[in-house]
């Protein structure tokens, strides 16, 4: 009975403060996203300018390891019965890899360009103890690539 | 190729689905729930179909997963053996179940004695300190193989038991699968209803008249338990004051319509 609670009871903590920690990452996504519409970060592996006008080219790297709560486990472990959509991962996702590039594109300083852009997810200390609630890690990397001023 | 910033001020999110979060686990509790209860009912249903499929041989498999009272000790007591010779009687000469039954003692305070699965007889000590004749033990033992007859201790099981029959079938009676399901099966909450009760009152009546003769001591144990008694103890012998009444008036009325003799008690000594 107890150990039901203690459930419930993570369930809905994890529900509230899961709540209002996306709502603030996204708004710090949305605005860090919005200040560096300047630096494209695409996927083309190379780019069509002259070898001169490169001034560098150097390997940026941007990754996050986001926690799921037990709300999201909850909802995802019901998901498992019915099957469909795992909604309630989703945002986590989408959290992970937005955070990704934009921690790759302060990782670029004052690159023109971030080209050949990854990005990669993989499950972190899920093994550790089978119940314990999985981390989601994001990697981005990619080639940052400043041209000459006078480019 | 010019690079064109994806405004992403207002678009929506084609990566994340809008539905609330409390939505979706509304959606999915109540088709879990849904599930549960549509199980528990089915369930419920068959139970009755299955009780006459379950063969004895699957009965005694699944007999060994119930071991909630100490019965696996060596040997037996002198009034084990002798509780054993009355049912081997009436075996013999009045019943001939279908089942290799064994009675054992169990020392408990509760005024009862169930009938478990694979033909098991377990009489509580406390049932053997209150009772006075052999007549009114032979009706106990009766009674208890009236259940038996009828297969009312694997429909007492419940539901769980439909569950054990298709995991003892897939996975056979010593998978662990089996004994969880048998640990959620409470043995001495068995529940019984009236009419099976009363059914199970009838062949113990039947029972006693074969073997002595005569149905006299066969309402001695109901009439004996005092009012002020707590119910908890007696089990199935004595659910609520009234319906003991209703029960030693029915057995009252099926002795005389049956013109079932009265005779003399032969009394019983520890």
């Amino acid at each position: 009975m107890y150990d039901l609670l203690f459930l419930l009871g993570l369930i809905a903590l994890g529900y509230i403060s899961g709540t209002l920690i996306e709502k603030r990452h996204y708004r710090r996504i949305h605005e860090r996203e919005k200040a560096f519409l300047s630096l494209p970060a695409v996927t083309v592996k190379s780019v069509d300018y002259p070898d001169e006008k490169i001034a560098s080219a150097h390997l940026v790297t941007g990754s996050v390891v986001i926690s799921i709560d037990y709300f999201k486990k909850f909802l995802a472990g019901l998901r498992m019965i019915f099957g469909g959509t795992v909604k309630s991962y989703e945002t986590l996702i989408d959290r992970a890899r937005r955070e990704a590039v934009l921690r790759l594109k302060e990782d670029a300083g004052d690159a023109d360009v971030i080209v050949n852009l990854r990005i990669e997810t993989s499950s972190v200390g899920k093994n550790a103890h089978k119940k314990s609630v999985g981390s989601l890690e994001a990697v981005a990397y990619g080639t940052a690539i400043k041209l000459h001023p006078d480019a | 190729m010019k690079y064109v910033p994806k405004d992403i001020r207002d678009a929506p999110n084609p990566n994340v689905t809008p539905t609330h979060p409390l939505k979706e686990l509304i959606v999915l509790l109540s088709g879990a729930l849904g599930c549960i209860v549509g199980a528990y009912i089915v369930l419920g249903f068959l139970v009755d179909w299955v009780v006459p499929k379950i063969s004895f041989e699957t009965e005694e498999k699944m007999a060994a997963l119930f071991a909630p009272l100490d019965l696996q000790r060596d040997g037996s007591t002198d009034v084990e053996r002798r509780l054993q010779a009355m049912v081997d009687e009436i075996q013999d000469s009045c019943t001939h179940l279908p089942y290799t039954i064994s009675v054992s003692v169990a020392d408990e305070p509760m005024i009862n004695a169930v009938a478990l699965p694979g033909g098991r007889i377990v009489v509580f000590q406390g049932l053997l300190e209150n009772v006075r004749s052999e007549n009114e033990i032979a009706f106990i033992l009766g009674h208890e193989m009236g259940h038996f007859a009828n297969r009312d201790h694997l429909r007492g099981l419940g539901r769980g038991l439909v569950l054990l029959v298709v995991s003892t079938a897939l996975f056979g009676a010593d998978s662990s699968v089996s004994d969880l399901i048998a640990d959620t099966i409470t043995i001495t909450e068995m529940s019984f209803s009236r009419a099976q009760e009363t059914r199970a009152d009838e062949y113990g009546l039947e029972v006693l008249n074969c073997s002595f003769g005569h149905v006299t001591g066969a309402t001695d144990f109901f009439e004996k338990i005092p009012k002020e008694s707590d119910p908890g103890r007696f089990g199935h012998y004595f659910s609520s004051h009234p319906e003991n009444q209703r029960r030693i008036a029915r057995l009252k009325r099926i002795a005389e319509e049956k013109k079932f003799p009265e005779g003399r008690r032969i009394p019983w000594e520890e």
